[in-house]
């Protein structure tokens, strides 16, 4: 008799396809959330910061880091942001999993060319084939890494240090219109719904499979998942709108706002507002 | 003699062609219990929805508190945010009910849409925490929740405006016996000083708890309303109503042991 192990071989290596893989990448993104719950509840510095404060200044920092000519300041803005993280009970390891990596990968791609390509002062030459490495092709490169990586280092620690619904209710006591962020608010809410109905879905299908499906009959099922979930997304809409009219919803959203400003709170965004104010200023 | 809260005369309603309302008539005075009692299919969160005005009779009447439950006559703003203050809904399902991204704020909704200010908004909120017993869960988000605390939470929000009129969809659906016997020690207690409370349910254990009068509806029709305890104890309307059903079973296997329960909400009766 031969048995069969569905979604493994017998090397011992796991095989997934690409519905199992969404599956897990849907579970890993809500204990994602979970974690940066986790770390928005520690008493770390940022959290303590009023979130409309915080918001402000981490958006002038990343926009200093953005702003400036001098890999100096640059280098000293990812250092403030480090150590921000560190004051934050934000873990190193995490954020170089999560972040630095990620974003040296993927603008480290982008910007390999610009080292050969852009033209100046050669330092040094690719063995064999001789291409001329330029100074000033590895500062452009340094410039676009360096600022993803502070600027990305810089938004994950608002959101990891503040609530979801405190950056909502931030961006909505700063001028966003509320219907936007009524959105944002309901996406959030509900990704978590559909996630869970998504891997029981997974999960019922994969329990009444009997053998691996062939490359056509994925396809299939990840078309049928797609089509269902989008039903589901449709009639819960429907089914939300019908409990907010119940409640006396009448296209305006209004929102309860407790925030409370401290000494301390301005004095953080003031120092954030002077650096792009700085940089700007000196034009470097 | 007391007002009237709901006035409904052969109304009937369907889904595109599926008929779930058909011929329905009944009246319910300001401050009755009643429990809304059906099998699955049987109209009952439809008919909960109407007295919501959430949808409206294809024909005949439906007045609420003695306006017309009609679709031109809620798209004014006053008549509905008169309505809306008075009466209130929660749904079966409590993710539909939650949608706001924490409690406090779930809890804020309806107070803030109906132009309280801010600071009697957050008093309530601080009573209803207290009275519901869901402080330690007020900054969380309701997908963070067990089904009892969303259950909780959604009937908060609701009770929060103090409306005269509380309709309730399958309050003890999909809730562990425990959570169950919570929720219905809270509707029992509440204070229904004149709150008129309308409960759409299967669950027949909790009727004689929070109920004092029933309507039984099977197929959209109105198939029996009085006494509560008298539609409890009438065990062939419950069986025909598919609210019981005849089990049959032995104690230890032994053939002689066999005998049947009437099962669902009026305890084992020997068949």
């Amino acid at each position: 008799m031969v048995e069969a192990s569905y979604g493994s071989c017998t090397c011992g290596k796991v095989r997934r396809g690409v519905l199992d893989r969404l599956v897990l990448g849907l579970v890993d993104a809500e204990s994602h959330a979970l974690h940066a719950e986790e770390v928005a509840a520690r008493p770390g510095l940022l959290q303590g910061v009023d979130p409309r404060i915080k918001l402000v200044a981490l958006v002038a920092l990343i926009l200093g880091a953005t702003a400036t000519q001098s890999l100096l300041v640059l280098a000293m803005l990812f250092a403030g942001a480090v150590a921000l993280a560190v004051a934050s009970m934000v873990g190193i390891r995490r954020l170089s999993r999560q972040v630095w990596l990620g974003v040296l990968l993927f603008s480290g791609t982008i910007v390999v060319p610009a080292i050969f390509l852009v033209p100046g002062t050669p330092i040094a030459h690719v063995p064999v084939i001789g291409w001329a490495i330029t100074l000033q092709g590895v500062r452009s490169a340094a410039f676009v890494i360096g600022r993803s990586e502070t600027a990305a280092t810089l938004a994950l620690l608002l959101v990891l240090t503040t609530p979801w619904p405190h950056v909502l209710k931030a961006l909505s006591s700063l001028g966003v219109p509320t219907a936007a962020v009524a959105i944002l608010g309901m996406t959030y809410r509900y990704v978590f719904v559909l996630i869970q109905a998504a891997t029981q879905m997974m999960e019922a299908r994969r329990s009444r499979v009997m053998a691996p499906p062939d490359a056509r009959e994925r396809r299939r099922m990840l078309m049928t998942m797609i089509g269902m979930l989008l039903a589901k997304t449709l009639a819960l809409g429907s089914e939300v709108h019908t409990a907010m009219i119940a409640r006396g919803y009448r296209g305006e959203v209004r929102l309860l706002d407790d925030f409370r400003t401290r000494p301390a709170d301005w004095l953080l965004l003031f120092g954030a507002l002077a650096v792009p104010a700085v940089i700007m200023g000196l034009g470097t | 003699m007391m007002a009237t809260a709901f006035e409904f005369k052969d109304v009937t309603f369907a889904y595109r062609s599926h008929p779930a309302l058909n011929g329905v008539s009944f009246s319910i005075r300001l401050g009755e219990r009643v429990a809304l009692l059906g099998a699955n299919g049987s109209g009952k969160s439809t008919l909960l929805r109407m007295m919501d005005a959430l949808c409206f009779a294809a024909e005949g009447t439906a007045t609420a508190l003695s306006a017309p439950l009609t679709e031109a006559a809620m798209q004014d703003d006053r008549t509905n945010f008169a309505f809306r203050r008075r009466v209130g809904l929660v749904f079966q399902n409590p993710d539909v009910q939650l949608f706001n991204p924490t409690v406090m704020d779930e809890l804020a909704f309806g107070p803030l849409q109906l132009g309280w200010d801010k600071p009697k908004v957050r008093d309530a909120i601080a009573a209803m925490l207290a009275r519901f017993n869901i402080e330690q869960v007020k900054d969380r988000p309701p997908h963070r929740l067990s089904g009892g605390e969303k259950k909780r939470v959604a009937l908060a929000s609701v009770l929060i405006t103090e409306p005269e009129i509380l309709l309730l969809d399958e309050p003890t659906a999909a809730l562990d016996p425990a959570s169950r016997a919570d929720l219905v020690g809270l509707l029992a207690r509440e204070p229904v000083a004149g709150r008129t409370v309308v409960t759409a349910t299967h669950d027949l254990d909790i009727v004689e708890d929070i109920a004092d009068r029933a309507i039984v509806l099977s197929e959209g029709r109105i198939a029996a309303d009085g006494p509560a305890l008298d539609i409890l104890h009438d065990i062939e309307l419950l069986r025909r109503t598919h609210l019981i059903f005849e089990h049959r079973h032995s104690h230890g296997g032994h053939p002689s042991t066999a005998h049947g329960h009437l099962h669902s909400g009026i305890g084992p009766a020997e068949a």
